[in-house]
C-alpha cells in the first residue's frame, strides 16, 4: 500500500451509524452544491433568474399606490 | 405615523436608532479594554470593570445588541419592501424589539457581575439564553409569515440570506445553549471536554457565518443596487453564493482548534472548507462591487455607497484572510495571538460595520423621508471608520506576528528565547496603537449619532426640509 493509498483507507467495517450519518450528508451536501451550479449556471436559466436583479429597484412603485 | 404608511416601519425606525446608540455604547467599551490591556491601571482593582468582565460585555454589545438591532431593522424593512406586504405581525416586530432590548439590559447587569457560562460569545447564562431563543424565534416566525404572505412571485435573494441566517441562528443557538442549570445564574453545559470545545465552535464559527456574515450579506444584497440605483452584477452568482454559504459554512469551526485534542481529521476538513470558502465569499464581494461597474463615479460623490462599497473589500480581504489562517502551518504561527484578533476585527469594523454604517443611512433618509443632516459628517465618519480599522488591524497583525515568532524562538540549547512576560513587554506600543484606532472608530459612531439625531430633528421640526443627499 502506498501512501496515497494509506492515507485514503477506510476501515468500513468500523463505520458507526453516526459516521454512516455524517458520510451520507457529507456526500448529499456534495450532490446538492453540483446541483446548484448547474442549476444557476445553465443557459436556459439565465434570463429568469437575471430577470430578479430589478425587484429592489422595483420596490418604490408600491410607495405610491393607495394607502392602506 | 403608523396608520397612513403602507408598511409598518415604526419598529424599523426603533431598532435602527437603538443601533447607533449601541454602536457608540459597544465601542466605548471595547475602547476601554483595549487601554486596560495598553494600561493595566485602568482597572483600578475594581471586579466590575477588569477585562475579563468587560470584554464579554463589549463583545455582546457590538454583536448582539448593535448587529442584532441591524439585523432586525433591515430584515424587517427589506422583507416589507420587497415582498411588497406589511409584516405579518406588528405586535410580534414590537415583541422582538423590547424582548431583544431586554436581553441587552440582562447582559449590561450580568456580565460585570461575573455571571457568565464561559463560552466565548454564548456567555450569557440559561435564563437569558431561554429570553434569547424565544425572540429569535418570534423575529423568524413573523419573517417567514410575511414572505408566506408576499405580493410578488419572487423571494429576492437578501431574503434568502436573511432566512438563512434565522434558521441557523436557532439551531446552533439552542444546541450550543443546552446546559444543566444548578441555580438562578448557573448552569453547566450538558457537553463536556473535546465535545464541548467541537459544539462550541460549531457555534462560534457560525456566528460569524450566519449572523454576521449571511445576515449582512442580506443587507448587503439590498442596499447596495438600492443605494447604487443600479441592478446587481450577477443574481445567477447570489444564488450560488447563498447556496455555498449555506452548504459550506457549517464545516468551519474545527478550523479553531488546530493542535487540540480534537481528532487531526476534523482540522483539517475545516482547514480545506475554509479554503474552498474563498470561492463563494469574493464571488459575492465581486457581485457587490461590480454593481458599480460603469459607474465608479457615483463612490466620488455618495458617502452612504462609499460605505457599503469599502466594507466589501474588507469582506473580501478578511474572507482570504480567514482561509489562510486555518491552514495547519500558518494557525501554527498565529493561534493564541493577536492576529486573530485583528483579522476578526478587520470584519467586523471593516465589513459589518461598515455595511451596517450605509445601510443605516440609508434607511435614515428613507423611513424620516428626508437626507441627512450633514453629508460632510457621513464622509468625516467614513474616515474615522477607514483609518481606526486600518490602524486596529495592522497593529494587531504586527503585534500578533511578532507574538507568534517570538514564542516559538528558541536559542541553541532548545532553550525558548522569550519569556511569555518579555513577549508582553513586546506587544505595549502595539496595544496603544490599537486602542487609538478603536477610538477612531467610536468617534466615528459618536458622529454619526450626532448626524442621526440632528437628521430626525430636522424631519419632526419641519418635514418638507430637503438638506443636501449625503452627496459632495
Amino acid at each position: 500500500m502506498n501512501s496515497i493509498e494509506a492515507y485514503f483507507h477506510t476501515d468500513w467495517a468500523a463505520m458507526t451509524h453516526n459516521d454512516w450519518i455524517g458520510l451520507i450528508m457529507t456526500v448529499a451536501a456534495f450532490i446538492a452544491m453540483i446541483a446548484v451550479y448547474v442549476y444557476a449556471l445553465h443557459p436556459s436559466n439565465r434570463e429568469k433568474l437575471e430577470a430578479q436583479r430589478f425587484i429592489p429597484l422595483d420596490d418604490d412603485r408600491f410607495d405610491s399606490e393607495g394607502k392602506q | 405615523m403608523e396608520t397612513t404608511e403602507k408598511y409598518h416601519f415604526e419598529v424599523v425606525r426603533w431598532f435602527s436608532v437603538a443601533a447607533v446608540i449601541y454602536l457608540v455604547v459597544g465601542t466605548l467599551v471595547g475602547v476601554y479594554v483595549a487601554s486596560e490591556l495598553a494600561w493595566p491601571f485602568l482597572n483600578f482593582d475594581i471586579p466590575y470593570l477588569t477585562f475579563g468582565r468587560l470584554r464579554p460585555l463589549h463583545t455582546n454589545a457590538v454583536i448582539f445588541a448593535f448587529g442584532g438591532c441591524v439585523l432586525m431593522a433591515t430584515a424587517y424593512y427589506v422583507v416589507q419592501r420587497t415582498c411588497a406586504v406589511k409584516l405579518w405581525s406588528n405586535g410580534l416586530a414590537w415583541f422582538t424589539f423590547w424582548g431583544w432590548n431586554l436581553i441587552i439590559v440582562g447582559a449590561v447587569i450580568t456580565l460585570p457581575l461575573g455571571l457568565t457560562q464561559g463560552k466565548e460569545y454564548a456567555e450569557l447564562e440559561w435564563p437569558i439564553d431561554i429570553a434569547i431563543a424565544l425572540v429569535w424565534v418570534a423575529y423568524t416566525v413573523n419573517f417567514v409569515m410575511t414572505i408566506a404572505n408576499r405580493k410578488s412571485s419572487h423571494i429576492y435573494v437578501a431574503n434568502w440570506f436573511f432566512l438563512g441566517m434565522m434558521i441557523m441562528i436557532t439551531y446552533l443557538h439552542v444546541v450550543n445553549s443546552l446546559a444543566i442549570p444548578v441555580g438562578m445564574f448557573k448552569s453547566y453545559s450538558i457537553f463536556s471536554g473535546v465535545q464541548d470545545a467541537m459544539i462550541q465552535w460549531w457555534w462560534g464559527h457560525n456566528a460569524v457565518g450566519f449572523y454576521l456574515t449571511a445576515g449582512f450579506l442580506g443587507i448587503m444584497y439590498y442596499f447596495v443596487p438600492k443605494q447604487a440605483n443600479r441592478p446587481i452584477f450577477s443574481y445567477r452568482l447570489s444564488v450560488i453564493h447563498f447556496w455555498a454559504l449555506m452548504f459550506g459554512y457549517v464545516w468551519l469551526g474545527a478550523h479553531h482548534l488546530q493542535y487540540t485534542a480534537l481528532p487531526d481529521w476534523t482540522g483539517s476538513l475545516g482547514a480545506a472548507v475554509s479554503l474552498a470558502m474563498i470561492i463563494p465569499s469574493w464571488g459575492g464581494a465581486v457581485n457587490g462591487m461590480m454593481t458599480l461597474s460603469g459607474a465608479w463615479d457615483k463612490l466620488r460623490t455618495d458617502y452612504v455607497l462609499r460605505f457599503l462599497i469599502a466594507s466589501l473589500a474588507f469582506y473580501a480581504m478578511s474572507t482570504f484572510e480567514g482561509p489562510v489562517m486555518s491552514i495547519k502551518t500558518v494557525n501554527a504561527l498565529s493561534h493564541y495571538t493577536d492576529w486573530t484578533i485583528g483579522h476578526v476585527h478587520s470584519g467586523a469594523l471593516g465589513w459589518v460595520g461598515m455595511v451596517a454604517a450605509g445601510a443605516l443611512y440609508h434607511l435614515f433618509t428613507r423611513l424620516w423621508k428626508t437626507e441627512m443632516y450633514s453629508p460632510k459628517l457621513v464622509n468625516t465618519h467614513f474616515w474615522l471608520a477607514t483609518i481606526g480599522t486600518v490602524i486596529y488591524i495592522v497593529a494587531m497583525w504586527i503585534s500578533g506576528i511578532m507574538q507568534g515568532l517570538m514564542w516559538r524562538d528558541y536559542d541553541e540549547f532548545g532553550t525558548l528565547t522569550y519569556t511569555f512576560a518579555e513577549s508582553v513587554a513586546a506587544m505595549h506600543p502595539y496595544y496603544a496603537m490599537r486602542a487609538v484606532g478603536g477610538f477612531l472608530y467610536m468617534l466615528g459612531g459618536v458622529v454619526m449619532l450626532y448626524n442621526v439625531v440632528m437628521t430626525i430633528r430636522q424631519a419632526s421640526t419641519n418635514p418638507s426640509a430637503s438638506a443636501e443627499p449625503a452627496r459632495a
